[in-house]
């Protein structure tokens, strides 16, 4: 922390102090948490404050993880279990998606399942392509479970904060390739964001660039560009994938009769499909243009000499808003 | 400890030995100072310091390989970057984050134009503004309806008359042409001192032409812009412009290059009285490869006539008048036809345009036969 500003990675880590510092039930876990800090130092320093029966070094197991921290939840104890790269959480998915995300509706409600599974997220650090992906529609399709993403250190910690407290279970991305980038000035005062909205950063007339995640940068930046030729653009970040905020989306694209989505994830079923047909159903009278969406192509993420150009860039987006805007 | 690792030194380079280190641990160095000499199976290659910094630790003695991507050295001082597969870049912009929870203010107040996309397409093609019509549909819905009304007050307000027919046709043509073709005219005269009297140069014109297409067949050909093909026809088909009240038509001679003089002469007849009539079968003015336009029967000396898609070249021909022509130092009074030819230049280039223009002319300066 230096300049008073905070990275992405370090609001986390502050998030998750708060959080194990207001609720004895707080439980963190995963390969390194502990005497480690965590691959990427999201948990430094919490095993020190919390002791060793609150700050977990687990195995090299993510399947046991999964199963471990849906029991741990549901007998009332509110774990948050970090998987060392996306890449690697789909051992756990049998828990996630047959445990997790079902608890509340196979016990009438009676047993929810208060878990946040955090794991860093995206392409962009020159690593192989199971520590790069952008997996996030696999998870925003089954019921029960929530997405967030956040793309920025107020709202990792805002929202992390909120997905701990939350009753269900919380899948929380973190964009690798942003842990550091942007520091900015952050009050470690508690305060929660809302899961289950869209965050605004910025307010324009004439076109709705929509994103989440890492591309949230490249976003603004298009949208930058986009103001020096007299573009107004508004800038969405979707920030919670599952559910969607759909009324905040709607009453942007309705405004601008225009809209470009833009994620790291590959095209096929993403989660831009998604919003592209939700907009259509509600907005369609509105629309002055098609909607575009500037994604990854349908590959694995390429090796790190590649990766530039299987991530979405500020060129494609302006690409995609002259497509839109060309439609008088 | 912040590492510098062995950078990639260039042409393919996997590895190099440690000659020489010029620091050492402790050692405050500053970005660019010489940190250590190296040797590659090409050169010996001094690496600079790439920040500001205290060495912490030397990796490797000299005599030692270090292959790239390993560390060399490291910095003291810097935070622990963690046991990253990676590497995670630091700054960025200095933009400050800001946001609102949910929806901007401005998205609550308004109203934008609604109308179905067939309905936004057919406002495109009217030239219609949407945003100045008042929707008469289901909640404020613009409807085909109000677009094409509105369509038909702007044409009220302009008054004039709509342009219908061969007028209509002319006017897209023209513009479509102009939109498309990028022309360039060569202007040129043919002395016909060596005609009789007849000044009617309209058939020696069309065999003229076909003369020419023999020498430089590519002037009569159509051209494809959009998937940017040619396709060189067999066969003169000459369209004639036609001058009558009702516009410019232009029928075609079929086949110039292998009739005889007088069967054109009386197919150009047919046609002009066809068109005079208006009793011209659409088939007679559709398919030519190239256009002539006799002009100067009217007025006028050059033209930049406007090439028609897919054709690629036009010739235009003035008014026939007595000149004065030098002859071998002398001065002659001579017949004269200027003659203007455009051609596309997407298609054809300024040699074959200004060949097949040389043998038009040597073609129509020979005598009537």
């Amino acid at each position: 922390m230096s300049n008073g500003k905070v990275t992405l990675l370090e609001a986390v880590n502050l998030a998750l102090h708060r959080a194990m510092s207001e609720d004895e039930n707080v439980i963190v876990l995963g390969e390194d948490v502990g005497v480690n800090g965590g691959v990427f130092r999201a948990t430094q320093g919490l095993r020190d404050s919390f002791g060793f029966k609150r700050v977990i070094d687990s195995p090299l197991a993510e399947t046991m993880l999964g199963g471990l921290v849906v029991g741990m939840a549901a007998q009332g104890l509110k774990p948050v279990v970090e998987i060392q790269f996306m890449g690697f959480i789909y051992a756990a998915m049998e828990h996630l998606v047959s445990h997790a995300s079902r608890m509340r509706n196979r016990t009438r409600g009676r047993i929810t399942c208060p878990m946040v599974m955090r794991t860093p997220m995206g392409a962009g650090i020159r690593a192989p392509e199971h520590h790069s992906e952008s997996t996030e529609a696999l998870f925003a399709h089954i019921p029960g479970l929530r997405v967030v993403i956040p793309s920025s250190p107020a709202r990792a910690y805002g929202l992390l904060l909120a997905a701990i407290d939350d009753p269900d279970p919380v899948v929380f991305l973190e964009p690798t390739r942003l842990y550091r980038m942007n520091p900015q000035p952050l009050l470690d005062d508690g305060k929660r964001l809302p899961l289950d909205s869209c965050f605004t950063l910025r307010e324009g007339s004439d076109i709705t660039l929509i994103s989440w995640g890492a591309s949230v940068m490249e976003t603004l930046q298009a949208a930058t560009a986009l103001a020096e030729r007299g573009v107004s653009a508004e800038v969405i970040d979707v920030a919670s994938i599952k559910p969607l905020d759909l009324d905040t989306m709607e009453a942007s694209v309705r405004k601008t009769g225009r809209c470009v989505i833009v994620h790291e994830a590959p095209r096929s079923c993403g989660v831009g499909a998604e919003i592209a047909a939700s907009l259509y159903e509600r907005v369609l009278l509105e629309l002055q243009a098609p909607i575009q969406r500037v994604t990854a192509p349908d590959i694995p993420p390429p090796l790190y000499r590649l990766e530039s150009l299987y991530m979405p860039n500020v060129e494609d987006i302006l690409q995609a808003c002259d497509n839109v805007l060309h439609f008088a | 400890m912040k590492y510098f690792k062995l950078p990639d030194l260039g042409e393919g380079l996997q590895e190099a030995e440690i000659v020489r280190w010029h620091v050492a641990v402790g050692d405050t160095v500053t970005a660019d100072q010489l940190l250590v000499s190296v040797e590659t199976a090409k050169a010996l290659v001094d690496i600079p310091a790439p920040y500001d910094g205290v060495v912490a630790k030397l990796y490797g003695g000299e005599g030692d390989i270090v292959h790239v991507g390993e560390p060399l050295l490291g910095y003291e001082g810097e935070a622990d970057a963690g046991t990253v597969v990676g590497r995670l870049e630091g700054g960025g912009s200095s933009q400050e984050d800001s946001f609102f929870i949910g929806a901007a203010p401005s998205t609550r107040e308004h109203l934008a134009t609604r109308a179905t996309p067939a309905v936004r397409q057919l406002a495109r093609q009217l030239g219609v503004e949407l945003s100045g019509v008042a929707g008469s549909g289901h909640e404020g819905l613009i409807t085909r309806t109000d677009v094409e009304n509105a369509a038909q007050t702007e044409l009220d307000r302009f008054g004039g008359e709509r342009l219908r027919g061969v007028r209509r046709s002319m006017a897209l043509n023209m513009a479509r042409s102009h939109a498309e073709v990028v022309p360039v005219t060569i202007f040129g005269d043919a002395d016909l001192h060596r005609w009789g009297q007849a000044r009617e140069p309209l058939i020696r014109l069309a065999k003229a032409m076909a003369a020419a297409c023999a020498v430089e067949p590519v002037l009569n050909s159509a051209f494809d812009g959009k998937s940017l093909s040619l396709k060189q026809h067999e066969r003169l088909d000459l369209g004639i412009a036609v001058d009558t009240p009702d516009g410019l038509f232009v029928p075609v001679l079929r086949d110039v290059g292998h009739r005889t003089s007088a069967d054109l002469k009386e197919g150009v007849m047919r046609l002009r009285a066809d068109v005079q009539a208006r009793s011209i079968p659409p088939k007679e003015m559709m398919g030519a490869t190239l256009t002539l336009s006799n002009f100067g029967t009217l007025f006028g000396r050059y033209a930049n006539p406007v090439v028609v898609p897919p054709q690629v070249a036009i010739l235009a021909a003035g008014a026939i008048r007595d000149e004065p022509v030098a002859v071998e130092g002398a001065v002659m009074v001579h017949p004269v036809l200027p003659l203007s030819l455009t051609f596309d230049h997407r298609v054809v280039t300024g040699g074959e345009a200004a060949r097949f223009f040389k043998a038009l002319v040597e073609a129509l300066e020979q005598p009537d036969a």
